[in-house]
């Protein structure tokens, strides 16, 4: 009996002996594992810094169209503030058009400009001009580029990622002294703090302290899901230490500060002291004041709870609290505490600086320039050519008229969408992009992803590829007249013109002018559709349509962004200039990578192209487009073309000044019938746009051996300003013979601007 | 070693597009010296028309030669373009072209700075932008025989980069060739 007893007892220890050995062995490979988590993830994105994405820079020289309230937004906008220049960088002094500024170091993409004051003269439209300090002339000056995101070129998260250097010692020691005071002592774990906490939670009733280190709460952010369990809390606590065990305290502090979470920007979160810096004050974290700094220390324990646009009291005593830690903790003296807790909160009004479509098209030129090895690296700067004021306004001009045609519109059940682009032709450079009407959201980009059939945005192809034949002139008549064709599948094809009318024999700029589809079917078939198909090619469509007779009249389906891409070298004189949104990039050294660079190539005749474009001014002189005028400065000349697809399910339009080209299209997702013409829906918004880009008259140096003459706008003859009251200017090749109108001597237009002048009265009239 | 070599590369390319940047002198003002010099006008002329419109003549005669275009460098346009061809000259290419950007924002119409960059492209060893910015000057230029002239040079010089010497000397041959600043 007393022998089975010892036996079972024996048996019984080696049973727990081997349970407990196997528990130990777990434990160390569950440590040994999860060491390996720790040194693999935190090394990893330890390093992996976003590359800086910064807009074009303003350049200011004498007849810079820029006024002086213009110029004082700018600058705010890169959180210059009004002073005292000589205290230092980042301050501007303003006496009414005269500036002083105290220009930060900026790192440009061709120089590194060191601190300088200078002098800006502004005008009642532009600047008049330039000084350095000693009062010596400066031709040109630019300001520093605005940062408008942080994007990992291959994943795409939006971060402020800080290196060590950029943590101001107010931060560093205040988060320790207000979340860990006990950081520099322990080892990932802190067992007097656990006490502390749970002596605090016990005398209070309820968990009032966590008693986290700054390690675990960072352990928590990267590695672990919310749940409170014993079984993750020990997770953590041995990931802590393993994390301790291999990374200095300086590297955990800093990826701390990068990591945690400060509030939520509608589906945006906030992460890192460097976000949540430029998020709720506008301003780079170095430039915080203590009160600041205090709130954001402040935000750690409860983001949502004092979130400070929602909740201003709370956060505002949080912040309060904040500071007199950190005056007990001797950081700062007491009476700086409380001049801080007498501020402000000091938030930037909310929305603005956040452009994820653009950042969007930044990704994908980046995959398309440059390798992906050298996109891999840290610390890339990205030098884009988004201009934030063409942003901001075509932001402003698509929400307001989305609205308003909404509101106008009898659907109930969906509401209107759109997409903008606009681009500096000559360049090729991308200033604006907005995807759709929540313009501070990520989703679908319908500026790069919507592929719609294009309507009579087409049909400048077909004119362009009529004219490069020498057959064609803008006084030709051509046939409006009913046409029915017999297609490759044996159906037929009868188009009709948008208003069911047959105008007969027509100028073709004013078939052009007024979007006349039969008139333009039998030009294009005239030509020969190879012939448009290869024109679309080489003005800028990767993909060569489908030959068939409908593509005269737009049912070839393009993004916005090819739309542009298209327009582009119509509105360059016959140029092809490859869209970009990337300028350059450079490396944590401030070295160029390596891109692939295209810039411009001739695509089109350049004399061919001229005559289209002053047909194209017609449009919305005379045509379909002339609802602009009434939006854009008086005499301003814009060339452009409406677009509509069947059942009105797309409105383009596709325009240009000497300055800017803007591609609008409305329309809804779901493709039904929006019942808005081009005209109604997309050019309003379109010369919106124009308008507040302050663009300069579309005026093309005239090619040679091209000369103006004035035709009748309605019969096509040779006539001149006086004589008829639909007098037009057109460009025709020297010499063209050209029927007169019986009893207008025919002279040409003494001047350009004589003639432009003479034409705008005679379409006012 | 590899070191030297990249540097010496550059260096060479550097003096190379130097050289190749001083054979046209932009920087030099295009009035004739039998001329007085035009009076720099105060008023800023706005982005995008660098030079005033030329008047059409009243009834072009085939013989007679187009209105007279001059193309000039604005003061901001010309501190650019220093800039750029200092750059050049320390062999940082890529900072010129950049810079050569910015011009080309300030006054996207004058074939001056085209062709300026059209040369860079030539120190580059990229004579098939050349051709590019050669043609845009080109085109640009019509009615300054002088900046055609230019842009002619550069066009010729960019296609007999790519082994089209035929083309070439038929740039070569246009009667706007013949002109010299």
């Amino acid at each position: 009996m007393a022998r089975s007893k010892t036996h079972r007892l024996r048996k019984l220890l080696v049973v727990v002996g081997v349970a407990l050995a196997a528990l130990v062995v777990l434990a160390a490979v569950w440590t040994v594992y999860l060491d390996r988590v720790v040194t693999r993830d935190f090394q990893g994105r330890l390093w992996s810094v976003p590359a800086r994405v910064y807009a074009e820079p303003l350049d200011l020289y004498a007849g810079a169209r820029v006024t002086a309230d213009e110029l004082e937004e700018e600058l705010r906008r890169l959180h210059y503030r009004s002073g005292d220049p000589a205290a230092g960088a980042g301050v501007y002094r303003r006496h009414g058009g005269d500036f002083d500024l105290h220009a930060r170091r900026v790192r440009f993409v061709d120089e590194l400009r060191e601190p300088e004051i200078v002098s800006i003269h502004a005008g009642g439209d532009s600047i008049i001009g330039l000084r350095h300090a000693d009062g010596t002339e400066l031709p040109v000056f630019r300001l520093d580029p605005l940062l408008v995101g942080n994007v990992f070129p291959v994943h795409g998260e939006d971060r402020i990622v800080l290196s060590p250097d950029d943590v101001p010692p107010l931060l560093r020691l205040g988060v320790k002294a207000v979340e860990d005071r006990r950081f520099d002592e322990h080892h990932g774990v802190d067992p007097y703090g656990i006490l502390r906490a749970l002596w605090a939670d016990l005398r209070a009733g309820r968990v009032i302290q966590g008693g986290s280190t700054l390690t675990q709460q960072l352990v928590k952010n990267y590695f672990l899901s919310d749940e409170q369990t014993i079984g993750r809390k020990a997770t953590e606590a041995v990931m802590a230490l393993r994390l301790e065990a291999h990374f200095s305290k300086n590297d955990i502090l800093v990826a701390y500060l990068n990591e945690v979470y400060l509030g939520q920007d509608g589906p945006r979160a906030i992460h890192g002291f460097g976000l949540g810096s430029e998020y709720f004050f506008a301003k780079p974290l170095a430039e915080l004041d203590v009160g600041e700094v205090a709130l954001l220390i402040g935000l750690v324990k409860g983001p949502s709870y004092y979130d400070p646009r929602k909740h201003a009291d709370r956060a505002r005593a949080r912040r309060n609290v904040v500071l007199q830690e950190l005056a007990d903790a001797r950081l700062i003296d007491a009476a700086a505490a409380k001049r801080a807790a007498a501020e402000p909160l000091g938030l930037r009004p909310p929305g603005g600086s956040y452009v994820p479509a653009y950042l969007d098209l930044v990704r994908r030129h980046l995959k398309r320039d440059y390798a992906e090895a050298d996109l891999a690296a840290a610390g890339l700067t990205v030098y884009t050519t988004l201009n934030p004021r063409a942003q901001a306004a075509a932001e402003q001009s698509l929400t307001r008229h989305l609205s308003r045609l909404d509101a106008a519109s009898r659907v109930r059940d969906a509401h209107l969408e759109g997409a903008i682009i606009v681009a500096d032709p000559n360049s090729g450079d991308v200033v604006a992009v907005v995807g759709g009407r929540a313009v501070g959201a990520e989703g679908f980009n319908r500026a790069l992803d919507a592929r719609r059939p294009i309507g009579s945005l087409v049909k400048p192809a077909v004119y362009l590829a009529a004219l490069e034949t020498g057959r064609y002139n803008a006084a030709t008549m051509l046939d409006d007249a009913p046409i029915t064709l017999k297609l490759s599948d044996g159906s037929t094809w009868s188009p009709q013109n948008y208003t069911h009318e047959i105008y007969g024999r027509v100028p073709m700029a004013r078939a052009l002018a007024e979007s006349m589809n039969l008139a333009t079917v039998r030009l294009g078939l005239d030509v020969g559709l190879p012939r448009v198909a290869d024109t679309l090619v080489s003005l800028g469509l990767e993909t060569r349509p489908t030959l068939n007779p409908s593509l005269l009249l737009g049912t070839v389906e393009m993004t916005p962004l090819e739309v542009v891409q298209v327009y582009t070298t119509l509105a360059n004189g016959g140029f092809r200039a490859r869209l970009r949104a990337v300028q350059a990039v450079l490396d944590e050294q401030g070295r160029p990578l390596k891109s692939f660079k295209v810039q411009v190539e001739a695509a089109a005749a350049p004399a061919a192209v001229y005559q289209l474009d002053r047909m194209l001014t017609l449009v919305t002189a005379r045509g379909t487009g002339r609802g602009a005028s009434a939006r854009l400065p008086p005499g301003t000349i814009v060339a452009g073309k409406t677009g509509t697809s069947s059942d009105t399910r797309d409105s383009w339009f596709a325009g240009f000044t000497g300055t800017y080209l803007a591609v609008v299209w409305v329309g809804y997702d779901d493709n039904r019938s929006t019942g808005l013409t081009g005209a109604a829906g997309a050019l309003p918004v379109w010369a919106d746009v124009i308008a507040s880009v302050k663009s300069a008259s579309y005026q093309p140096v005239p090619p040679e051996l091209i000369e103006d003459r004035w035709i009748g706008f309605g019969d096509g003859l040779e006539t001149t300003a006086g004589c008829s009251a639909d007098a037009v200017a057109v460009a025709v090749p020297t010499g063209t013979p050209l029927p007169g109108k019986p009893g207008c001597a025919s002279s040409p237009p003494n001047s350009l601007t004589d003639k432009i002048k003479s034409w705008f009265k005679s379409t006012i009239h | 070693m590899v070191q030297v070599d990249h540097s010496l590369k550059r260096l060479a390319a550097g003096f190379t597009a130097a050289a190749l940047l001083s054979a046209c002198s932009l920087l030099a003002p295009h009035t004739p010296s039998s001329q007085p010099p035009t009076p720099q006008t105060s008023s800023p002329q706005p982005p995008g028309s660098p030079a005033p419109l030329p008047s059409l003549p009243p009834a072009p005669a085939p013989q007679v030669p187009p209105p007279a275009r001059e193309n000039h460098l604005s003061a901001a346009t010309r501190s650019l373009v220093t800039q750029a061809r200092t750059q050049v000259a320390h062999g940082d290419l890529p900072a010129a072209s950049s810079t050569l950007d910015r011009a080309l924002r300030i006054e996207p119409n004058n074939p001056l700075l085209w062709i300026e960059l059209g040369r860079l492209r030539l120190a580059e060893s990229d004579a098939h932008q050349a051709e590019g910015c050669g043609r845009k000057a080109l085109a640009l230029a019509s009615g300054d025989r002088i900046a055609q002239a230019q842009a002619g040079r550069l066009l010729a010089d960019a296609l007999r980069g790519q082994g089209r010497n035929q083309e070439a000397r038929q740039v070569e041959s246009q009667p706007f060739m013949n002109s010299s600043p």
